[in-house]
């Protein structure tokens, strides 16, 4: 992340505050900042959604497309199964370090833990689903995020960007025909619909999961945390956590120290607590995005990302 | 057309351009001390330009490597142009980067990264000899024609004529071609887009404007 300097004297501050429940903006230790989104801005993408924590220009900002490809099935692949790509690429204009290869080792991270999440029967989505004709071909779903601005809690906004994206993504139907050879051999060929009206939302999308970032400073843990809080922090443990309540992904960072064994099974039990009310949150949002999605037809796609107050 | 400045906060300048579908972000973190001290020159600045394409920002996705000549060229050409209108003897020994994020790719990149970067590196504080606009014009079936989209661009008979200009002087900071085009033709698709270039240097200044007003309701004045 984006180096921040702090004083042992800030450091001591946070950490006390922390310990009593209060952070540097007045929020209590588990509130989120403000999350705006918004969805269906790349009109050439078949998903498209924004995620901003924090206000413009000074939060964590995460552009997410997602776009659908047919490939053909090479031997060695699993026969009935689509797949998922994900890649995770930070912008240069978010920090002075990410230019060049600076933001390599953050991309690779990020990248690896989204393909964890969202590759395999955890993130909801059945791959089977994605396959159009066995051994022939199936669809490939990529995800590109583009982080536009690192403040901090940059995973949280990750997932909150990608699962708006897939619950909004249409993939175009396929029409699968049977055709009989002169032998009698039949084969299977496939045809994408055009019709841009004609499309289906991905199955599956409203089972993904959602993380929840703990940072440890000190003795207690926070939620989101700040640019500030990020640089004190101790260790950090990512949760993700599905609707039905189950973890479906965890992964410890932080360069300090490890966690007390006891102080991972509260903030397991905390984050299944947490996630259930960030996911009515994430609905609440995501409606009234897909609302004004919905109502601006054309002008979501123009002029929504950055010259609105978003 | 629609563009912002000062839409990022880590940033000395920033900006955001749009034009029809094309979107392109450009921040610019300058002037600093330069990553490698061996290539600054003793009396100038050294002006860095980094061009990024997002996957999503074609139709067929499409992923580019860092050094793709694609995007290196557009690079240096930002480059070129902003070494020439930047006071770089202001700031000796020093770097300014400009970095390009492009967003969505619907024809006419290179003015939109032009005029964006112009916005941002005024945001930025940096002195410049004048504003560069830019703009790009064609010629379809004999009549010129200002500021082609993706699918008239990528058409190989339409000749595509970008020129960047500085509104005051008139003079011609960046003039690149693809295609072929007739001579005679030349001139008018020039005036075409340089025409072009002047209401462009009205949107910039408004927005540039709208920025400083907000400022300085921001400071209490």
């Amino acid at each position: 992340m984006a180096s921040l300097l702090v004083s042992p004297a800030e450091q001591d501050y946070i950490t006390r505050g922390v310990e009593k429940g209060i952070r540097c903006d007045g929020r209590s230790n588990l509130d989120r900042r403000q999350v705006t989104l918004r969805t269906d801005m790349i009109s050439q993408a078949n998903g498209s959604a924004r995620c901003r924590t924090g206000d413009l220009g000074l939060g964590t900002d995460v552009l997410v497309g997602i776009k659908a490809e047919v490939n053909t099935w090479q031997p060695g692949e699993s026969e009935d199964q689509g797949s998922i790509v994900c890649s995770v690429e930070c912008s240069p204009s978010a920090a002075q370090e990410f230019e060049g290869r600076g933001a390599e080792d953050l991309n690779v991270e990020l990248t690896q833990l989204l393909d964890r999440i969202l590759n395999g029967p955890q993130s909801g989505i059945d791959l089977r689903n994605l396959c159009i004709i066995p051994k022939q071909a199936y669809w490939v779903i990529h995800i590109d995020a583009l982080v536009l601005d690192v403040k901090g809690s940059i995973v949280d906004t990750l997932m909150w960007a990608t699962r708006a994206a897939l619950l909004s993504t249409k993939l175009p139907r396929v029409v699968v025909e049977t055709i009989s050879d002169e032998n009698g051999d039949t084969q299977a060929e496939f045809d994408v619909v055009d019709d841009p009206e004609d499309v289906a939302p991905l199955e599956g999308a409203e089972n993904l999961p959602i993380t929840v970032t703990f940072n440890q400073i000190g003795k207690r843990y926070v939620l989101d945390a700040s640019e500030q809080e990020e640089a004190i922090t101790q260790a950090k443990l990512t949760v993700a956590v599905s609707p039905q309540r189950e973890i479906c992904a965890v992964q410890k960072g932080g360069v300090l120290r490890g966690f007390p064994p006891s102080l991972v099974s509260e903030i397991m039990q905390t984050a299944q607590r947490v996630s259930q009310e960030e996911l009515r949150q994430f609905d609440v949002l995501y409606a009234a995005a897909r609302a004004e999605a919905e109502r601006g037809g054309a002008e979501a796609s123009t002029g929504s990302t950055f010259l609105n107050q978003f | 057309i629609s563009c912002r400045a000062s839409v990022l906060d880590t940033a000395d300048g920033s900006a955001y351009f749009e034009q029809g579908n094309t979107k392109v972000l450009v921040a610019v973190y300058g002037p600093r001390e330069p990553r490698q001290k061996s290539l600054v020159p003793y009396d100038k600045a050294l002006v860095n330009v980094e061009f990024n394409v997002a996957p999503f920002s074609t139709s067929e996705r499409r992923k580019r490597s860092k050094n793709d000549k694609r995007l290196l060229e557009v690079a240096a050409f930002v480059k070129q142009t902003f070494e020439s209108v930047i006071q770089t003897h202001v700031y000796p020994r020093s770097q300014i980067n400009i970095y390009i994020q492009l967003l969505q790719h619907d024809g006419g990149t290179l003015e939109a990264c032009i005029n964006a970067a112009t916005l941002a590196l005024v945001d930025a504080g940096i002195s410049m000899k004048d504003y560069v606009c830019a703009c790009t014009a064609g010629f379809i079936d004999e009549t010129p024609v200002l500021d082609l989209n993706f699918v008239e661009e990528s058409s190989i008979e339409t000749p595509d004529l970008t020129v960047a200009i500085l509104p005051r002087t008139g003079k011609v900071a960046l003039l690149q071609m693809e295609s072929r085009l007739r001579s005679d033709k030349l001139e008018d698709v020039m005036d075409m887009a340089v025409s072009g270039c002047k209401s462009i240097h009205q949107k910039l200044d408004q927005a540039v404007m709208a920025a400083a007003t907000d400022l300085s309701e921001k400071l209490g004045h």
